[in-house]
């Protein structure tokens, strides 16, 4: 399991982390979310000893991470970048056995990506020949090659088509269902939503939301109602009721307040042809969190 | 996995890559055909000097081929001698270049432009003989007495210090040794520099230092580019000594002298290179933009061509002051003492000391450089200050 517990970093004036504590745990995949410049990028960096914490520790298993604890790692960063003028199927190799992996074992994990990866034709082209799509898929293969324990992705999903989403959110899966612990940041949400069990929501350096998505949703002391009545989206004038950005169509209402009354109201307007009364999903439980 | 196993992973990468390179394969090759070609053609140049070429005219003197042959042997030079039916004709033969000089009716010497002083010595003492033999013959004394007059016991002649024969290719083959040296730490110390430069352009330096430390890296490409450099040097300097081996000066040891050589430019490639890679690689680290890198690129220039320049003195002057001086201090030391070496007996202890003093300058370019290299491997974009990338480093 790793453990962020209660990172601080700061560069001159400007607060990067601010006592970031969360966890993931062994076949988990965790959705890490924030504004940009809410530190995600930082954290992930500490994880890795990139940036050193002014304070805090990062662990692993309960002792504090070090260099050999990130040869268990994989780590794919938000700047995106490999050899370009080096064969894929050397890179592959190459970053395996950096991470530990004897010769033969790194030239057979690299030929099960590239076949997985549908880039066995490829193998000896250099990175710089494929396309900005293939090349993402390397990126990932590198940063999972040797079958890290944990994966640290900064945007995984930056860049991608619907299809190449669908690939990298089912490598995620595979991965954590052989017990990996994952990690990923990403401003797709009903992606996180999809893929995810944790979340953690981080704000100027601050977590201010973390937990199992279902728990967070289910606690929640909003729920999400929408209602359409003749066919039209109908507006429930009634108090503890918000509107949800500036559509008018969705809205979020108190727990306390009795959903029975608002379908009421709302049939004495005329016939309600939809009615949706559900917990949050994770774009409303992130604007709450982030007060935007 | 140890650190020692990852350094040589990445040296190993580098080194490979770069030599794969068609680039590099193609201008060592070069390198290589212009040494194996060009020595030859030089020593022919040298051991062959062409004949001289006398034009005659009007009266020539009785027996002046044989007299000008013995006095050009005098100066261990041949000549021929061409006779031109009018003064005319000779002077028409010095300007197309037929002749070197033009002897009118045996008393007047025709030049094209400058004379030269040997020549005219030659045909002067040539002509002069052949009087002093007709002046002799009519005062009627017998061939002894002749022979006695004109050939006087030589002066006896001795030198304090033996003449070395070997001097002169000596200096050759270190000045060769030198440009060999200048152009080896300036090429693989860019090649680091560019190689660090590069790894931050492309933004894979991230991935690599997640799995390693920013000081094995380090090491890692200094090592890989450095061997690159010996394999340069090795081929060169096989390609020399095949080429000296094949020259043929008499009671010079060519190929012993291209060996030392070799030797020595290697030795000092290796102590130059460490000091040099390490700078380079730090300025590497502190820009991430090719219209960057000629910025930084000049601040080891200002220490390597200095160096190369007292190289170039000491081969004239080994015990002047200032390649004396520079052939102990570093950055100059790696230039200047294999120079002074060849050329001179450098005392031990004045090679020792330069060893230790650039060995001492490694470490602390070691230490600073690394920690530059920490303090601004990861910051891309704009150059990073150096005084920045130092206060950065220092925390990592």
């Amino acid at each position: 399991m790793l453990e962020l517990s209660n990172l601080q970093k700061r560069y001159g004036n400007v607060v990067a982390l601010d006592g970031v504590t969360f966890e993931v745990r062994p076949g988990r995949v965790v959705g890490f979310l924030g504004p940009n410049g809410a530190g995600k990028t930082t954290a992930m960096r500490c994880v890795f000893g990139l940036v050193r914490p002014d304070a805090g520790e990062v662990r692993w298993n309960g002792s504090p991470v070090g260099p050999q604890d990130h040869l268990r790692f994989g780590y794919m960063p938000e700047e995106r970048g490999l050899y370009p003028k080096m064969k894929i199927r050397e890179q592959l190799v190459y970053f395996g056995r950096l991470s530990g992996m004897d010769p033969s074992a790194a030239s057979s994990a690299a030929d099960r990506w590239l076949s997985r990866l549908g880039l066995s034709d490829r193998a000896l082209s250099k990175l710089e020949d494929l396309s900005h799509g293939n090349q993402q898929r390397v990126q990932l293969a590198v940063s999972l090659v040797h079958g890290p324990e944990l994966a640290v992705l900064d945007e995984p999903f930056a860049g991608l088509d619907p299809i190449g989403v669908e690939d990298m959110a089912a490598t995620l899966r595979e991965l954590a269902d052989t017990g990996a612990g994952i990690v990923f940041s990403s401003h797709q949400l009903d992606l996180v939503q999809d893929v995810c069990q944790d979340v953690v929501i981080i704000d100027h350096g601050r977590v201010v939301l973390a937990g199992p998505l279902a728990e967070l949703r289910d606690r929640s002391d909003y729920r999400h109602l929408e209602i359409t009545v003749d066919g039209e989206p109908w507006t429930p004038d009634l108090p503890g009721v918000e509107t949800i950005g500036d559509s008018g169509q969705r809205y979020l209402i108190r727990t306390g307040v009795d959903a029975e009354a608002v379908l009421h109201r709302a049939k004495q307007d005329g016939a309600v042809t939809s009615f949706s009364f559900e917990p949050p999903n994770l774009s409303d439980l992130f604007r709450q969190a982030v007060k935007r | 996995m140890s650190p020692l196993k990852q350094v040589f992973l990445i040296a190993q990468r580098d080194f490979l890559q770069r030599i794969r390179s068609r680039v590099f394969l193609i201008s060592m090759l070069i390198i290589v055909g212009v040494v194996v070609v060009a020595g030859p053609l030089l020593a022919a140049q040298s051991a062959v000097q062409k004949p001289y070429k006398i034009g005659v005219t009007g009266t020539v003197p009785d027996n002046f081929q044989q007299a000008v042959d013995a006095s050009a042997q005098a100066f261990d030079r041949t000549v021929t001698v061409t006779s031109y039916a009018s003064t005319a004709e000779g002077e028409a033969a010095l300007e197309k270049g037929d002749a070197n000089v033009l002897l009118v009716d045996g008393n007047q010497l025709v030049w094209n432009e400058d004379p030269s002083y040997q020549l005219s010595a030659i045909v002067t003492s040539a002509v002069q003989s052949l009087e002093r033999s007709k002046n002799i013959a009519t005062l009627g004394l017998g061939e002894q007495e002749a022979a006695q007059l004109l050939s006087p016991e030589p002066l006896a002649s001795r030198s304090l210090t033996a003449p070395d024969p070997s001097q002169a290719p000596k200096q050759v083959a270190s000045y060769v040794g030198s440009i060999l040296l200048y152009i080896s730490i300036l090429m693989f110390g860019q090649f680091v520099m560019l190689g660090v430069m590069e790894e931050k352009q492309s933004r894979v330096v991230e991935v690599v230092l997640s799995r390693t430390r920013p000081r094995w890296l380090l090491a890692g490409k200094v090592l890989g580019i450095g061997l690159l450099g010996v394999i340069q040097l090795v081929v060169i300097g096989g390609a020399a000594l095949f080429t000296l081996s094949r020259a043929n000066v008499v009671n010079v040891d060519l190929a012993g002298i291209g060996a030392r050589v070799a030797l020595t430019v290697l030795i000092w490639y290796l102590l130059g290179y460490a000091l040099f890679a390490v700078l380079y690689a730090a300025l590497g680290a502190t820009i991430s933009r090719q219209e960057d890198a000629q910025g930084v690129a000049f601040i080891p220039i200002l220490a390597i061509v200095p160096g190369f320049f007292l190289s170039i003195y000491a081969l004239e002057e080994p015990n002047a002051v200032l390649p004396h001086l520079g052939s102990i201090i570093p950055p100059f030391s790696p230039f200047v003492m294999p120079t002074r070496m060849t050329v001179t007996n450098v005392p031990t202890w004045e090679v020792a000391l330069s060893v230790v003093l650039i060995l001492l300058a490694t470490y602390w370019v070691l230490r600073l450089g690394a920690r530059i290299y920490q303090g601004s491997i990861l910051r891309i974009g704009a150059k990073v200050k150096l005084r920045d990338a130092l206060r950065a480093g220092s925390e990592q």
